[in-house]
């Protein structure tokens, strides 16, 4: 609610996102001045499934087209910006393919967000479990992961990502998983870049190979590069080259 | 006359083993040129990586025959420390055994002169159980006028097969290399009353915590002590709830130990048994090349493991 209500102060467009309309307008019941927002259309509560699925789920390219057409439309309405609180749960829950097309539409939004002024917070029920969103986190620069401390985040544009923190054996497997998917099926070569990276275990390195191979299978070279003296080293350890970032 | 055999009842399916320690050039000649020429006559790839005074000698007494070996190369430019050394090595085995149902080798490990060099012994040690599947021969030739006494003696221990005059025998010194192990790490003195104790959970505690110790003088290592003790504590926690973390310095080292609660290290010998390329741990082994040297106690109520990093 703060976080909404910071963007009511900051006369930004708010979007909430969830389950039902009659949930939404229960959880922001004590936003300041809620009803007025709404009537003034700068409060706008929508389903998930109408917001991102459309009936076919997700598509990444145009659920991100959409939001940065929603950002046009706020600021030509006079906004700063646009505010998004998501509810996202019922996507993760979307079975594999669905979390394949979730992942590789959190990283064009992140990207998205570097670029426009937007700012979302996705919401995940903590019930679906950490295998899920341990890649999904792993894609938000800011993560709340109730008791555990984030380490990694994977960013970038295109064919070239770049990981920063950490990444340990808590998180290796996730990384994988999310480098694999927002890579999609397209041929050719990604680059990692892993100058800002600070720590990497043998079980990152081992994730970095797996991944590698995943890649390799749909026909994309992944290449690693400028990665500090010590993620060097459990680099090598898997016959990992670096080359220069 | 003595019928000799170079190699013995070798009937290169495992590995052979052997130290050769010499002083004179006669005795280098006599062991090293028939073990060639055998090699030579089985059809085996034969590879000599030696010293300066040893390959002169071959170069004279095998002649025209020194351009049958697979490889002749000075060990002088080998030394890259124990673990680069030795990956560099395991890779040329695998590339050996892709291509050669057996092979030998006479090998002088010169750097076992040097001060840095004498960790070698360890590696020898491991090499009878890690290397055993490997149909190779090893000679290890060894100089008693360049080498010290103990790192001789360390020779006799980490070699089972001795020259026995016409043929090899077991040598009588020989330990097992876990005993080998335990008896050359550094002595398991009590953990000083000084010492920072940290209790961990979770491997990132256990960063931040060395982090946080590291003094201030020896920042320079601060990437090492953190990844070693990383891995180690992720052993730890794989068998145990929670590690012990303690830390202090002991004159020029700074000593960092890593307690469980576990069932015991399933193979204690890992720090010097180079990484299958595919598959396999790798912790121990990073651990162990990114210290100075370690040491070792393990059982079934618990391992404890020190790592020490000079300046």
């Amino acid at each position: 609610m703060s976080y909404l209500d910071e963007g009511r102060r900051r006369d930004e467009q708010l979007l909430l996102i969830g389950a039902s309309r009659p949930a939404l307008l229960t959880a922001c019941a004590a936003l300041p001045d809620r009803d007025e927002l709404l009537a003034g259309g700068r409060l706008d509560l929508q389903t998930t499934g109408d917001a991102y699925a459309g009936g076919s789920g997700l598509a990444p390219l145009e659920q991100v087209e959409r939001y940065r057409a929603a950002v046009q439309e706020a600021l030509g309405s006079g906004r700063t910006g646009l505010r998004v609180a998501a509810d996202v749960t019922a996507l993760i829950r979307d079975g594999r393919s669905g979390r394949r097309r979730l992942h590789a539409y959190e990283q064009l939004a992140d990207v998205l967000m570097g670029a426009v002024p937007m700012t979302a917070v996705c919401l995940y029920d903590e019930s679906v479990g950490a295998e899920e969103l341990g890649p999904v986190a792993v894609l938000h620069p800011l993560q709340h992961l109730g008791d555990r401390q984030p380490q990694t985040h994977l960013s970038g544009r295109g064919p070239r990502l770049s990981l920063h923190g950490e990444v340990d054996l808590t998180e290796a497997e996730h990384v994988r998983t999310a480098l694999v998917d927002v890579a999609g099926d397209g041929s050719g070569e990604l680059v990692l870049d892993l100058s800002d990276l600070d720590f990497l275990d043998v079980a990152g390195g081992r994730a970095l190979y797996g991944a590698r191979r995943d890649l390799a299978a749909r026909g994309i070279r992944l290449r690693l590069a400028g990665a500090p003296r010590h993620v060097r080293r459990c680099l090598g350890l898997f016959d990992l080259a670096v080359e220069p970032a | 006359m003595t019928f000799l055999r170079p190699t013995g009842n070798w009937d290169g399916t495992r590995l052979a083993h052997e130290g050769f320690i010499f002083s004179t050039d006669s005795e280098v000649v006599e062991r090293v040129v028939p073990f060639v020429l055998e090699g030579f006559a089985r059809g085996e790839p034969v590879l000599v990586v030696a010293g300066e005074r040893v390959r002169s000698l071959l170069a004279r007494h095998l002649g025209t025959d020194l351009g049958r070996l697979a490889t002749f190369a000075a060990a002088e430019t080998w030394w890259r420390g124990g673990h680069d050394t030795l990956l560099a090595y395991d890779r040329d085995l695998r590339d050996l055994r892709a291509r050669a149902p057996s092979w030998r080798l006479a090998a002088e490990p010169v750097w076992l002169a040097r001060e840095d060099g004498r960790e070698w012994s360890r590696f020898e040690a491991v090499a009878n159980r890690c290397l055993d599947a490997m149909p190779y021969y090893s000679l290890c030739l060894h100089d008693a006028q360049r080498l010290p006494t103990a790192v001789l003696t360390a020779v006799a221990r980490s070699h089972p097969l001795t020259w026995a005059g016409a043929a090899p025998a077991p040598q009588p010194a020989y330990e097992d290399p876990i005993g080998f192990l335990r008896a050359v790490q550094p002595p398991w003195t009590g953990r000083p009353g000084g010492a920072v104790v940290d209790v961990v959970t979770a491997p990132v505690q256990a960063r931040r915590a060395m982090s946080a110790a590291l003094p201030g003088d020896r920042r320079a290592r601060l990437g090492d002590v953190v990844l070693a003790t990383h891995e180690i504590v992720v052993n730890a926690l794989r068998g145990s709830a929670f590690a012990e973390l303690a830390t202090w310095t002991d004159g020029e080292a700074f000593v960092v130990e890593v307690t469980d609660a576990g069932p015991g290290l399933p193979d204690e010998t890992l720090g010097y048994v180079p990484p299958d390329p595919v598959d396999g741990p790798r912790g121990m082994w990073l651990a162990w090349s990114l210290a100075d040297d370690a040491a070792v106690r393990t059982g079934p109520a618990g391992t404890a493991v020190r790592l020490y990093f000079r300046r």
